[in-house]
């Protein structure tokens, strides 16, 4: 279980986030929604402990987490699967060993073994073809879809944790990625956490929605909930999905 | 006491409660004004030591990727070649010219290869090659972990427990410290050679003193004094590049201000440490000032 207990945050003199509380659990599918630069992304980075609160509790699994070491949040990190913005894939390295990276740096398995099972996670993500290409090479879809393989690639974990999966991307790949993420958490079932401005794509895939608004969450809910809300800022930020979904 | 002296006693006092004050009040307005700067700027030193030392202490600790190790060897030494022979070319030919013109007026032209040898050797060789070190090198450094830094690549090795000191630090402060001196030798020759081609061809001296008298100067103490710097050099630059790197924040205009400091603040360190090494040097090597 991941619980913030009224978490304050800042960037130098900005506020980011200002008593942020909430429980989640590890199965369930969660939207963290809001305007680019409200502290969604802060919060991810902070589960994951790549950044320590200024005031407040971050409990996963019943470990505080605030003020362990690097190697003491080796074991909270690694329940969780992480796909940043736009891939993060090593630009040095092509496709098969970007995907191949964590197999070898943490599994230490054999070159055949990771080989093989480097071919069946990028058929599995369909992008199979594109096994010897550079990073720059590929489409922005193709990115995230890498990005899934190698997160995928160490094994099952208790979420995964999507940093706005579909950001900069068509409709079609945009369609494509949700429909991947949906599949894996069926197929693996894990609960998975999406940071997103798109509510679109959060309708699509996820059953809670956090919204966040200057450093605060202002709505914590479900489909139902959210459609029936009388809160403003969300009901501004959800006019279109309010839309497609009366279409 | 007479009035006088508790008249005097009283400004005194009177003075100095408010000296005291006014020193109160500028140290709070001081600090209230620049604490984030101070915080800011500790926390930086803090880090910098941080990975000066992490990056001495991890260095043997498993895993070792000696393949990242042997690719930053490439980029900063193989691929350095070319543009460090071709500055330290034209070093060695315009000190060689400056050399010859002035002591040609002085009747002392021989000296030439004597003086352009204990320079190169000593000062100018290392000093030179530190310096085109930082622009290739440093620069590259620097940009290289920033852009990582700004595509989530560190955060990435970091969640999923690979130290990014390991993975992408060491192995460039190794590759910097062991091609830096490699390199620093090529562009001594280079240098030397250059040197030698406008004393020969434009100074019309002889070829064979100009070299019989720089074989003069290789003695253990030019040799040592000119050979242990690089080291020196190659282990602050690239510390100084990778925490320059480290600390990127702020899109594409906080890389270009990340590489700007690391190049500056390189110049500027390998520079003075250049005096301080040259200074400690001559003391204990002996040479009388």
């Amino acid at each position: 279980m991941i619980i913030f207990d009224d978490v304050w945050f800042s960037y130098g003199d900005r506020e980011v986030l200002k008593g942020v509380s909430f429980q989640a659990d590890f199965h369930e599918r969660i939207a963290v929604l809001g305007e680019s630069g409200g502290g969604k992304t802060t919060i991810l980075k902070l589960i994951l402990g790549l950044i320590s609160p200024d005031k407040g509790k971050i409990i996963i699994d019943g470990v505080n987490i605030n003020n362990l070491s690097e190697e003491e949040l080796i074991p909270i990190r690694r329940k969780f699967s992480i796909v940043f913005q736009e891939g993060a894939l090593f630009d040095s390295l092509p496709v098969k060993e970007n995907v191949a990276f964590l197999m070898r740096e943490i599994l230490r398995l054999p070159d055949e073994e990771i080989y093989l099972k480097v071919r069946e996670l990028l058929q599995r993500v369909g992008v199979s073809d594109a096994e010897e290409l550079m990073p720059e090479e590929l489409s922005g879809g193709m990115h995230r879809r890498v990005a899934i393989a190698r997160a995928l690639a160490i094994g099952k974990t208790k979420m995964f944790l999507y940093d706005e999966p579909t950001a900069g991307l068509d409709p079609v790949n945009s369609e494509r990625i949700v429909a991947l993420i949906r599949d894996l958490a069926e197929r693996e079932s894990i609960g998975f956490m999406i940071i997103t401005h798109v509510v679109y794509v959060a309708w699509q895939l996820c059953d809670r929605f956090i919204f966040l608004k200057d450093g605060q969450i202002i709505f914590d809910g479900d489909k139902r909930e959210l459609l029936s809300t009388n809160i403003q800022p969300v009901k501004d930020f959800i006019k279109e999905l309010l839309f497609r979904v009366s279409e | 006491m007479t009035i006088q002296k508790r008249r005097g006693l009283f400004l005194g006092v009177n003075f100095f409660l408010h000296s005291l004050n006014s020193f109160v009040l500028t140290y709070q307005w001081f600090t209230v004004k620049y604490e984030a700067e101070i915080k800011r700027m500790l926390y930086d030193i803090q880090n910098f030591y941080l990975i000066c030392i992490n990056s001495l202490v991890k260095i043997f600790k498993r895993p070792l990727y000696i393949n990242d190790i042997i690719e930053q060897m490439e980029y900063a030494g193989a691929s350095s070649v070319f543009i460090v022979s071709l500055v330290c070319l034209f070093v060695g030919m315009a000190l060689s010219l400056q050399l010859s013109a002035e002591l040609s007026s002085l009747g002392l032209k021989m000296y030439t290869g004597k003086i352009v040898g204990i320079a190169v050797i000593r000062e100018i060789g290392p000093l030179v090659t530190a310096l085109v070190f930082i622009g290739r090198v440093g620069a590259g450094q620097a940009a290289e972990i920033g852009s990582m830094i700004l595509g989530h690549q560190i955060d990435t090795l970091r969640v999923y427990g690979i130290d990014p000191i390991k993975k992408v630090v060491i192995p460039r402060v190794v590759a910097s410290v062991f091609m830096l001196p490699c390199l620093t030798i090529i562009g001594d020759l280079v240098c030397l050679f250059g040197g030698y081609y406008i004393a020969v061809f434009v100074s019309n001296q002889s070829g064979s003193f100009y070299w019989s008298s720089i074989i003069e100067e290789l003695t253990f103490e030019n040799v040592f004094s000119g050979s242990i710097k690089p080291f020196i050099f190659g282990y602050l630059i690239s510390c100084i590049s990778c925490f320059y790197g480290l600390t990127t924040r702020g899109g594409a205009k906080g890389l270009r201000t990340s590489t700007t400091k690391a190049v500056v603040t390189s110049i500027v360190v390998v520079i003075a440490m250049d005096f301080v090494l040259t200074r400690i040097l001559l003391y204990a090597l002996g040479f009388s000032l």
